[in-house]
Formats: structure tokens, sequence, C-alpha cells
């Protein structure tokens, strides 16, 4: 078993290899951690870079542009609940469309039928999603798995079926017109702009609180329940009471979202909250990585303006849509948030290392 | 006085009877050994104890408190700590949080508190730390507390199990199987860890297969054959005992 070396020498050594080390020093200034789902710190260096290039960002990007940042970052408050739920806890959701509903349609309700301002009707929306997902959670929360995923399911469709006949209410399919822009103390966020601010401000607050929860006990104990159960029990962790907390939590944020998203798009209607956005939200867990904050909020940009790019392909957005789905999952099996450098190196250093194997002969 | 009384019970599934009139007392302070070849019922008796399984008939008490009927973690949180047999380390997080982990009981906060980072939530995090680096300490894994749980060898793994149910404080141990699979240098550490946690105070309720272990460092053995206890006492007297060496070596069916 000789190896044999193209040059004699003994080391492999090639110009290239700089040039990878060099730029992968450069990425990894501005990406994740590749250990950063392990330590779990409050804030590092780079979070002041990331709020920074959120605030300047509407500054380079065009109009519809900031639009659709708008919508990513509704979609990102929702990834963000639900990475709490799925990333961290372990448990399946694909019902939370429901919550997301239940937030803007409090908020369209409230504010149209009833006068509320929009700030009173954002936390009221939080509160009805909540006790939803208390009265929803308690029983369904007993499940496991796939059984969990169907229970959530039918929920997100007895609410979207609930919402399209109580016309009187919600104004069956056609929906609730007229929610007032998003205002406070006087101040209304009327552009695009401004509401980009608004979201993304609301983002950054539920991240902070996210963040603290997961290097606290609370997160400790989320990812100890979805490691193991019994393992969780035996410190004296009451598993069924943190599941349905957490799920509470996490349609709390995304009636957080819904709320948003009424004052943004000024309407309510069942189209937008059906199975669809469940499972987007739950690509945008997954392909952000599990127990992890910020791969959601990435991932969530990511497909949101993908969607929109997508759209000026007609029928043939699915199918393209699918196979980037695919390739980023065969590429990042954990999600792009979590082990972001390894995979880069992995990915850069592919070719090499091909060529290399293909050299030595065994 | 006995911390862990266990009277007379009995399960069975689905008619076949596992344990069978049952009766043990874990004094406290001492450390107890319960033995007994496979299928004995051994790990359907620490179910019972753990809240994970309810017994058919009988009573278990803790303290003086009936525990028959609670949950696992209100056993728990009396004070129970408990290893398992098949490992149970959380592999997502690192050394140091599973032992954070077991200090959860011991914790304030809820999840709005901690999302907030109240003060309180600050400083018990702090001093959390503190204790989980001496309890890493004794078991000899303070070089890893930054590692991955699952990038720890086995022995590791089985040690930072115990640590996760030390960072209890728990008034009872109950250790399932913590030898097995380890190696003979290992088993030695391990008995000594277990010996000077006797001496710190700790009633101890240990199964074990490894017999050598078992002998060395408990002051009373129990063994189970066929779901019932057949004989008790100090390990000397035990190992003599023409009963035992007949039930292990005619095993089951005898």
């Amino acid at each position: 078993m000789v190896k044999k070396y193209n040059k004699g020498s003994r080391i492999e050594y090639r110009k290239r290899d700089i040039l990878f080390t060099a730029g992968l020093w450069l990425v990894s200034l501005i990406l994740p951690d590749p250990h950063l789902p392990y330590r779990r710190e409050f804030i590092k260096k780079r979070d002041f870079f990331y709020v920074g290039a959120l605030l300047l960002l509407p500054l380079i990007l065009s109009g519809p542009l900031v639009y659709l940042m708008v919508l990513a970052g509704i979609y990102a408050i929702v990834a963000l609940g639900l990475s709490l739920f799925l990333g961290y806890a372990g448990q399946i959701s694909l019902g939370h469309a429901a919550f997301f509903g239940i937030g803007a349609y409090t908020t369209a309700i409230l504010t149209t039928r009833y006068a509320v301002s929009p700030l009173e009707a954002f936390g009221a929306s939080a509160l009805a999603a909540a006790v939803c997902a208390y009265l929803i959670g308690k029983p369904i929360l007993k499940l496991k798995g796939y059984f969990l995923a169907l229970a959530t399911l039918g929920f997100g469709e007895i609410f979207l079926v609930m919402v399209r006949e109580s016309r009187s209410l919600t104004g069956g399919v056609s929906g609730i017109f007229g929610v007032p822009w998003f205002s406070v103390a006087g101040f209304a966020f009327d552009t695009s702009l401004k509401q980009y601010y608004l979201v993304w401000g609301v983002l950054i607050a539920l991240v902070l609180f996210a963040k603290n929860l997961v290097r606290s006990k609370m997160g400790r104990t989320l990812l100890a329940v979805a490691a193991s159960e019994d393992a969780a029990a035996s410190v004296g962790i009451n598993v069924a009471q943190v599941k349905v907390r957490v799920f509470v939590l996490s349609a709390a944020f995304a009636g957080l979202a819904g709320s948003l998203f009424a004052c943004v798009l000024s309407t309510a209607n069942p189209q937008g909250f059906g199975l669809g956005l469940s499972v987007l939200v739950v690509m945008m867990v997954i392909m952000g990585g599990m127990g992890n904050l910020y791969g959601p909020i990435f991932a969530a940009i990511f497909l949101t303006w993908l969607t929109d790019v997508l759209g000026g392909f007609q029928e043939y957005s699915l199918p393209i849509y699918g196979v980037i789905l695919i390739l980023l999952l065969i590429f990042f099996p954990d999600g792009v948030g979590t082990r972001l450098n390894e995979r880069l190196i992995y990915l850069i250093s592919y070719w090499g290392r091909k060529r290399r194997r293909e050299r030595v002969d065994i | 006085m006995s911390l862990l009384s266990i009277d007379t019970i009995s399960k069975s599934y689905d008619g076949v009877r596992a344990l069978n009139g049952v009766s043990l007392r874990v004094r406290e302070g001492t450390i107890k050994g319960l033995i007994g070849p496979n299928g004995a019922g051994k790990t359907t008796l620490f179910h019972l104890i753990t809240g994970v399984e309810r017994p058919s008939a009988g009573t278990i008490s803790f303290q003086g408190r009936d525990i028959t009927t609670l949950e696992p973690h209100e056993i728990a949180l009396l004070g129970v700590g408990r290893t398992f047999q098949t490992l149970q380390v959380m592999g997502t997080m690192t050394v140091v949080e599973n032992i954070l982990t077991g200090m959860h009981s011991r914790l304030k906060g809820g999840f709005l508190s901690c999302g907030l980072w109240l003060p309180w939530i600050h400083k018990g995090e702090r001093t959390a730390l503190k204790e989980a680096k001496e309890t890493l300490e004794f078991l000899d894994l303070l070089g890893r507390w930054k590692w991955n749980a699952s990038h720890l060898s086995f022995a590791q793994q089985k040690m930072l199990e115990l640590g996760r149910a030390l960072a209890m404080k728990p008034t009872l141990l109950l250790l399932d199987e913590p030898a097995a699979g380890l190696t003979p240098a290992e088993v030695t550490r391990l008995a000594e860890k277990i010996r000077r946690l006797r001496e710190q105070g700790m009633t101890i309720l240990i199964v074990e297969h490894h017999m050598g272990m078992i002998m060395d460092i408990t002051d009373e053995v129990a063994v189970l054959h066929n779901g019932e206890i057949i004989t008790e006492g100090p390990p000397d007297a035990v190992r003599n005992d023409p009963r035992v060496i007949e039930a292990y070596l005619r095993g089951k069916d005898a």
C-alpha cells in the first residue's frame, strides 16, 4: 500500500487551500458559530453585525423587497416561536397557521368592529392565541410524533372551516377588510419602511426573549424533554406541563405575528392561514436547524424571497421550489443554522477531496 | 428508620407475575444492593419505585409518605434521584448543561421570568454553574464541561448520568446497573465514588449484576428471584446462602 502523490512530496499542499482557508475565515466572521447551539451565549459581537445589517438593509433594497422583508419578518416571528416548540422541545405542530390566523382575526375584529387601538389588539391577539393553544394543547399534547402531527393538522383544518362558516363574525371566505395601520401613540406605521422597522423590532425583542429562555433553566428543560422524557421526569421536570407551556408560548408568538400580518395587509381572510403556511413554517424550522434561533429566521427570509421569485415561473414554480428544498436538505442536513461552518468547509473542499481520493492507490 | 419501605408489592403483566408480595426496606444512610438473576423482577421493582409503572397491589412509602400513585416527576421532587439501565444522557446538550438540568427542581423561574432574565434568574444560574462544576470535579469530568455530552465515552456518560442525579441533591439515590458495560478499572472508580457518597450521608439502592462491586460496597443485600425476595442480609451472609447459590446456578426455572 503505497500512497502516490503527484509531485513526490509527502504533504499535499496547494495554493488553493490557502485561499479556501482565508475565505472560510472571512465567512466565519459573519456566520453563526459551528457550535452555536451548544454554547448558548447571550450576545456576541456578530449579533451587533446582524442588527446593523438589518437597520441598513432598507437603504439598499428597493420598495417591493422591503415589503417582502416585512412579510419575511412576520413569518420569522412564527418560525421563531415554532423553533422553541419543534426545534428545542422536539414536538411537532402542523397547526401553527391556525394560531397565526387567530391572531390576525382577533386584531381584525377588535379594530374594525370594536375600535380597539391596534396596540391593544396586538396584545389581545397573543392572548387569544395563547388561550386557544392552552385549550387545544392540554388534551392533544399527550400524543407523540405522528399522532401529534395529525392532531395539530386536524386543529388547523377545523379552524379554517370555522372561520369560513361563521360569516357574521369573520366575514366568511372574503374575510375582513379595512384593518387600520399599526399605530403607537398616534404614530402610524403606514409605509413599508416603517412597517419593516416595526416588524423587525418586534422580532429582535422576541429573539432576545427566546435567547434568554434558551440559556436558562427553561431552555435546558425544553432540550431535556426533547432528548429523553424519562430522564426529564427523573429530575423532577413535569413533562406534560412543560409541553403545554411551550406550546402556549409558541402560539403566542404566532398570534403576535398574525396581528402584525393583519395590520400590514389591512385584511384578514382564510386563504393565508391554511395548511400551506403551517408546512412552510415547519420547513423554515427544519431548514434553519433544530435547536437553533437564527437559522429559522434566515430560512424565513430565504423561503419568502424564493416563493416570490418563483412566482414569476408560473406553473414551474412548485417543481423548482421542491428541487431547491431537496438540494438544501441534502447539503445542509442539520439545517443552515447548525454547524454551518463545518458544512461549508465540507462543501468547499468537496471537489478537492474527490480528486485526491481518486489519486490514491490502495 | 427506614427511608424507603415497600410493603407486599405485586405486579403482574397480563397474568404473568413479575413481582409477588415483595417487601423491602432501605434504612437511612445505608447502601442497599438488590441482586437476582435475569428476569427476577429487579427492573420492574425499580419502575414501581420511580413511578414509571403502578403496582397491582401493595404500597410504597418514602419518608413515611405514600408514593404508590405519584407521577415520576412528583417522586423525583420528593428527593428520589435515579439513573437508568440504558443510558439517558441528553446528547444535544453540553456536559455542564446535563448537570444543570439535574438542578431543575432547585432553581426558581418559569417561562416568563426566564425569558425576561429577571435578576433572580441571573443569580440562580450563576450559583448553579458553580455548583455544577463542583459536581463535575467530583466525577472527574470537569475538564470536559463544555463538551457535547454525546461525545463522551460510555463510562463518562454513565458518570454524567450519575452526576445529573446527584445534582438534584437527592435523599435517596437509585442506581440501575451502574457498572454494566464498564471495564474493571472503571468499576473500581465507580465503587469508590459510591462509597464517598455514602460517607456524605446519602442513602443508595443499587440494582446490579456485578457481584464483586455489590459485595464490596453494600451494607445489606436483598436477593430477588422469580418475583420474590428469597433472602436478605449482610453481603457475606447472602453470598454463602445456599438458596442464592441455587438460584444463580439453576437460573430462572428453579
